[in-house]
C-alpha cells in the first residue's frame, strides 16, 4: 500500500444555522480548503462525502458547486460514522494507487429537524417502543456505575473537561466553559443523563485533502500522515451483551493499532466518539487508553486533559465542538492535522506527535453501535 | 401494530403486536431458535442472523426476566409523552427494550415480569404493548393505579 498524507483541512464552524442548507454548509468547508491548500478542482481525483440527513447526492450538491465535475463522487452513510467512513474509503483509493488527490467532506444541517432528540427515521422493534439515543447511553451509563462505582460527579467531570477545551476553540459549538455545578443543574434528559452529559444538536462542515506522497511533495504543505483507517461496523444479535464493553471500538482499534504498528501508550491525543458523557469512559477503555473500569478514575486525575498522560478531545468533543453528524468524523481528522502540524492554537498539545481519531454510529437495535471509524496520524518531520 | 377495541370500548393500538402472545400469566414473546447454530432471536424471524439458516424453531418466552439497566427517558419523541422508563429487559435468551411502570429507573438485575401496558398515545389513540413490572417474591409489585 501507498503512504497517505493528510495535506489541508477546513471547517465551517459548527453552531446552528438555521438559513445554511447541508450544501451550502459543505460547499463553504470545501471552497475553504481549496483557497487554503490553492489546489485547484481539475487535480481533485475523487470525492467522498459523509452525511446522514443530507439527502439524494449531496457529495454532487457540493463538490460541483467548487469545480469539482464530472470526477467519480460518493455519498456515504454510516450514521455518526459517515464522515470518518468516507474518508477511510478515499484512504482506500489513494493507499491502493488509484488517486493521487481526494476531497473528503462531512456535512449535517440538523437544525433543519428542530429541537428535541436526533430523529431516528429507521423503524425497528426498538423505535416504535419509543427509544431514544439519549436513553440507550443512558442505560449504558447505568449499568458502567453500577458494575464500576463510578458516580454521576463522574460523568460530569467529562463534560467539564470537554467543555473547557472547546470554549478555546473557535470551530467549536458550545464556546463557554462550564460547572460541575452548572452541569447537574442542566435539565434532565434521560437519567443518568443532564442536557450537558449529551452533545447539542448541531451544523457544520469539515473537510480534508488527502494525497499521496507524490502530491504532498509537489503541493509543499505540511502533512500529517495517516498510518491507519479502519472501519468495522456492528456484530448484529439480540442476546444478552455486556454494554459497558463497546466491543466495536475493541475490534476497531485492534485493527487499526497493528496496522500502524502504533501501541496506545504512544498516543499524545484521541479524538473521541463522546456523544454523551459516558462514551468517554467506555471508548477510552476499549481504545487501551486506561484499564478496563478506570477510566473515570483517569478523568478524575487529569490524565485526559490538554497537558495530561492523553489527551483526549481537546477539541472539545462532541460535547462541547458538537455533533453535525455526518461532518464529526471529517472535522476530527481535521483537528488532529492541525495539531500534528503545530497549528493548534488555544488547544495545542505540546509536541503532539501521534494522534487516533474515533467516531462510532449508532441508532439501531441489535448493535450498540453499526459503525465505527478510527483513523491513526502521525506528524511528519 | 394491530388495532383493536379493548373491553372498555376504547380504541387502542398494539405495538409489535406479531411478536408477543398475552393470557392470564402475562405476556410471552415469540423467540426464534436456529437448530444449526442454537442462536436465539427476538423479535422473530425467518433467517438465522448469525448462520443465515432456515431451519429455525418457535419458542415462547416465560413471562419473567431480569432488568439489565433501565432509565428515566425524560425528552420523548413523538407518542411518547415523557418521563417514561425504559429498561432492557434480559429473558430466555433474548434482550428486549420494554417501557417499565414507575417513575424511577429499576436498579441493575431487578427481577422484572412482563405484562400488557401503555406504552403511549398516538394521536390520542393509546398505544400498548409489553411492560416490564418489579417483581419480588414471585409477586408483581403493585402500582399506585392497581391499587
Amino acid at each position: 500500500m501507498n503512504n497517505v498524507y493528510i495535506a489541508g483541512a477546513a471547517v465551517h464552524p459548527f453552531g446552528k444555522h438555521k438559513t445554511l442548507s447541508a450544501a451550502t454548509l459543505g460547499v463553504s468547508a470545501a471552497a475553504a480548503l481549496l483557497a487554503d491548500t490553492g489546489v485547484t478542482p481539475d487535480a481533485i481525483q475523487a470525492g467522498f462525502v459523509g452525511s446522514v440527513y443530507g439527502g439524494s447526492l449531496i457529495a454532487q450538491r457540493i463538490l460541483q458547486r467548487v469545480g469539482v465535475s464530472g470526477q467519480p463522487v460518493f455519498t456515504v452513510e454510516n450514521a455518526c460514522a459517515s464522515g470518518g467512513s468516507a474518508a477511510n474509503l478515499a484512504w482506500q483509493g489513494v493507499a491502493a494507487g488509484v488517486y493521487d488527490c481526494v476531497l473528503v467532506v462531512g456535512v449535517e444541517n440538523l437544525s433543519a429537524f428542530g429541537g428535541g432528540t436526533l430523529p431516528l427515521t429507521t423503524a425497528d422493534i426498538e423505535i416504535d417502543q419509543g427509544v431514544v439515543m439519549p436513553a440507550t447511553y443512558a442505560m449504558r451509563a447505568q449499568r458502567y456505575l453500577h458494575e464500576t462505582g463510578a458516580t454521576v460527579a463522574d460523568l460530569t467531570n467529562v463534560a467539564v473537561k470537554n467543555r473547557s477545551n472547546g470554549a478555546l476553540n473557535p470551530r467549536a459549538h458550545l464556546r463557554k466553559a462550564v460547572t460541575a455545578e452548572e452541569v447537574e443543574a442542566s435539565r434532565p434528559v434521560a437519567d443518568p443523563f443532564n442536557l450537558f452529559h449529551c452533545c447539542p444538536n448541531s451544523d457544520g462542515a469539515a473537510a480534508v485533502l488527502l494525497c499521496s506522497e507524490a502530491f504532498a511533495k509537489q503541493l509543499g504543505r505540511p502533512t500529517a500522515r495517516i498510518r491507519a483507517s479502519v472501519v468495522r461496523s456492528g456484530q448484529f444479535h439480540t442476546s444478552y451483551r455486556d454494554m459497558t464493553w463497546p466491543d466495536i471500538t475493541d475490534r476497531t482499534a485492534s485493527a487499526a493499532y497493528e496496522m500502524s504498528g502504533i501501541a496506545p501508550a504512544d498516543l499524545d491525543l484521541v479524538e473521541l466518539h463522546d456523544a454523551f458523557a459516558i462514551a468517554e469512559f467506555l471508548h477510552a477503555e476499549a481504545l487501551g487508553l486506561t484499564e478496563r473500569g478506570k477510566a473515570y478514575r483517569a478523568v478524575a486525575d487529569g490524565e485526559f486533559a490538554i497537558g495530561g498522560r492523553v489527551a483526549v478531545s481537546p477539541s472539545g468533543g462532541l460535547l462541547s465542538r458538537g455533533h453535525p453528524v455526518g461532518a464529526t468524523g471529517v472535522t476530527q481528522l481535521a483537528e488532529a492535522y492541525w495539531q500534528l502540524i503545530g497549528t493548534a492554537g488555544d488547544i495545542q498539545v505540546p509536541n503532539a506527535q501521534v494522534a487516533l481519531t474515533h467516531t462510532t454510529g449508532g441508532g439501531i437495535f441489535g448493535v450498540d453501535n453499526g459503525a465505527c471509524s478510527i483513523h491513526i496520524l502521525t506528524a511528519e518531520d | 401494530m394491530r388495532n383493536e377495541t379493548a373491553p372498555t370500548g376504547v380504541a387502542t393500538r398494539v405495538v409489535a403486536a406479531e411478536y408477543f402472545t398475552h393470557g392470564d400469566d402475562g405476556v410471552h414473546l415469540r423467540i426464534t431458535e436456529c437448530r444449526n447454530c442454537s442462536s436465539r432471536w427476538f423479535p422473530p424471524g425467518a433467517i438465522c442472523s448469525r448462520c443465515a439458516g432456515t431451519n429455525l424453531t418457535d419458542v415462547n418466552s416465560g413471562t419473567t426476566g431480569v432488568a439489565y439497566a433501565s432509565t428515566v427517558v425524560r425528552v420523548g419523541p413523538p407518542g411518547f409523552p415523557a418521563p417514561y422508563v425504559l429498561s432492557y429487559v434480559d429473558i430466555d435468551g433474548v434482550r428486549v427494550l420494554a417501557h417499565t411502570e414507575g417513575d424511577s429507573a429499576l436498579t441493575p438485575d431487578t427481577p422484572v415480569a412482563l405484562t400488557l401496558g401503555e406504552v403511549g398515545n398516538e394521536d390520542g389513540t393509546p398505544l400498548v404493548s409489553y411492560v416490564a413490572r418489579a417483581i419480588s417474591d414471585g409477586v408483581g409489585i403493585q402500582t399506585e393505579g392497581d391499587r
